[in-house]
């Protein structure tokens, strides 16, 4: 069996008498892409936010390359190689796309406050380091023409995208992307689904929360489903295609998803 | 030009300006007067870094500034120790002092801004009610002028000239701050803190160590007040002192070090301007304050760059 880059154990999470995660069990490969996938209030984010730190576990294990990280808060995972996105875009609306970028790589570089003041050698050189990676980033995900932009001007698909390269600039070991497709349309999400496939070439491992089922089925190596906090099956995107449960879960509900993101 | 540059060279024409100021051998009150704004843009500019950069409202920076002041009128005028020494000891005891704040930098916005202004008025009572050290409501008298190297500046212009450098100074290290790694980390703390902290930033370490900074600047600007008025009651260190800081920071413009210098000469010098009025000055200066923040958040700094704006290109 391959090695497992991170491992959740009986994870779960309660907000009052709720049970948004609920004894979820989830191993994901290195070097794989691992869709995370259910209807809407599923828990598939609250689950991201317990593996980045974002959110305190109730009960359960994280554990990233072997060691275990449940106690550690999001900072240090995120030092550790552990980089997400989020859903409801969260970023620094008034930093430049570069700047935003460079941000991505201040875990994992220096320089502090008097090597600022003193301008030292070291600190130049770092900083000329920083925003070289940071313009690789942005040209990375196609956004090099953008880099002096504030995020908070550039148009919706762009800012998903420099989403995805502050995540990815420092080049980390996880990369966690929670519905990078949202409101995108079709030729967005193509793009998007081979963006993924190079994030992953790149060495990163990714998890994917999706609602558009075009990118899942043709990135993920594995899915895993959830409803109701629980984990309902797990497989092969082809797999779960045809399972019974899933397909009961989308749409034998009033609020199922609309067609377009509904199971092929 | 480029919009970088031309703000370059516009700060070092103003600097060259204010250096150039005493050539013209002004009244000693006006040297004077620009020595207060000099020690108040100081402060200011602290203040500009905790909160224009890294988001957090401090109502207490009239706490950091008094210790400042009383530490270095102490030291000198008790323990007879030269001007530097009083000086950096001033910033080094109100950075010290500040990290009692640590604890309360996981506060925000009102409940922060209300944290520190309780500290600012402990502060105060301090100042006013140990004796023993202060001098208390009395004040603390006989405080020597600064001095450099064994030499005191007995002149006017000498000690406008010590304050506009340590003003420079402290300018142009809060620049190169904010260019740097940690003054994007917390610019961006500012911005969005889960996204900071999603990309390994230690928020709450930043966070502190911008009040740590804040602190040991109002430090030094309470130095030089010490030894520019050489007299210091308590009354100089009232949360409506803080609240002046504030007001520079923010009329002079968020984010902006030379808002923070404009703001300062605009709160020290025009109730003084305003003075022939008499009891209508403060009705003014709150009506000035009113009309200034209605260019925005940008406040004065901002209205200028606006009106720069056709001379310069935007930055590649």
């Amino acid at each position: 069996m391959p090695e497992a880059l991170l491992e959740a154990a009986g994870l779960s999470r309660r907000f009052g008498g709720l049970a948004a995660v609920d004894a979820v069990d989830l191993r994901v490969e290195r070097g794989a892409i691992h869709g995370l996938i259910g209807p809407n209030g599923a828990g598939k984010t609250t689950l991201l936010n317990l593996i980045a730190g974002a959110l305190a576990v109730t009960r359960g294990t994280v554990s990233f390359r072997g060691a275990d990280i449940t106690r550690w808060d999001a900072a240090r995972r995120a030092q550790a190689g552990i980089r997400r996105t989020f859903q409801n875009l969260k970023l620094f609306a008034e930093m430049s796309a570069l700047e935003n970028a460079s941000i991505g790589l201040h875990a994992g570089t220096h320089a502090g406050i008097f090597a600022a003041l003193a301008r030292t050698p070291a600190q130049r050189a770092e900083e000329e380091r920083i925003f070289a990676r940071a313009r690789r980033a942005l040209e990375f995900v196609g956004l090099g023409g953008d880099a002096g932009v504030a995020a908070g001007k550039l148009p919706y698909g762009h800012r998903r995208l420099l989403e995805i390269a502050r995540a990815f600039v420092a080049e980390p070991a996880l990369i966690l992307l929670d519905e990078p497709a949202a409101g995108l349309n079709q030729t967005e999400a193509a793009n998007l689904s081979r963006l993924i496939g190079r994030i992953r070439d790149a060495g990163c491992t990714v998890v994917l929360v999706e609602h558009h089922m075009d990118v899942v089925m043709s990135v993920c190596d594995q899915v895993t489903v959830l409803n109701y906090g629980r984990k309902l099956a797990e497989g092969r995107p082809a797999e779960i295609q045809r399972d019974a449960q899933v397909i009961e879960a989308y749409l034998g509900r009033g609020d199922a998803p609309p067609s377009k993101h509904a199971l092929a | 030009m480029e919009s970088a540059r031309l703000k370059r060279s516009l700060t070092g024409i103003v600097l060259l300006a204010l250096a150039a100021l005493p050539l013209f051998e002004p009244h000693q009150f006006v040297l004077h007067m620009l020595s207060l704004v000099a020690i108040s843009a100081t402060a200011a500019l602290g203040l500009q870094l905790l909160l224009g950069f890294s988001g957090q409202l401090s109502i207490g920076q009239a706490a950091f500034y008094g210790i400042g002041a009383y530490a270095s009128g102490l030291l000198s005028a008790k323990l007879g120790m030269p001007f530097i020494v009083a000086f950096f000891a001033a910033g080094v005891i109100a950075a010290v002092v500040s990290l009692v704040m640590v604890p309360i930098t996981r506060l925000t916005g009102a409940a922060l801004a209300v944290a520190t202004l309780g500290f600012s008025i402990l502060v105060y009572l301090v100042l006013k009610n140990e004796e023993w050290l202060t001098g208390g409501s009395f004040g603390l008298m006989g405080i020597p002028r600064a001095s450099l190297f064994g030499y005191v500046l007995a002149k006017p212009t000498y000690a406008y000239l010590l304050c506009v450098a340590v003003a420079a100074g402290v300018y142009l290290s809060l620049l190169r701050l904010q260019r740097s790694r940690f003054g994007r980390a917390i610019n961006a703390i500012r911005q969005n803190e889960d996204a900071a902290r999603a990309c390994g930033v230690k928020v709450t370490l930043l966070k502190s160590q911008c009040f740590v900074i804040a602190a040991f600047v109002a430090g030094l600007a309470g130095s030089l007040y010490a030894h520019q008025v050489r007299y210091l009651a308590p009354t100089d260190f009232t949360f409506w002192k803080s609240v002046e800081i504030l007001i520079m920071v923010v009329i002079g413009g968020m984010g902006s070090l030379f808002g923070a210098v404009l703001g300062a000469a605009v709160v020290v010098l025009v109730p003084e301007v305003l003075r022939e009025v008499g009891d209508y000055r403060m009705l003014i200066f709150g009506a000035i304050l009113m009309v200034v923040m209605l260019f925005g958040e940008g406040g004065i700094a901002g209205f200028l760059e606006q009106c720069l704006r056709p001379f310069s290109k935007p930055r590649a």
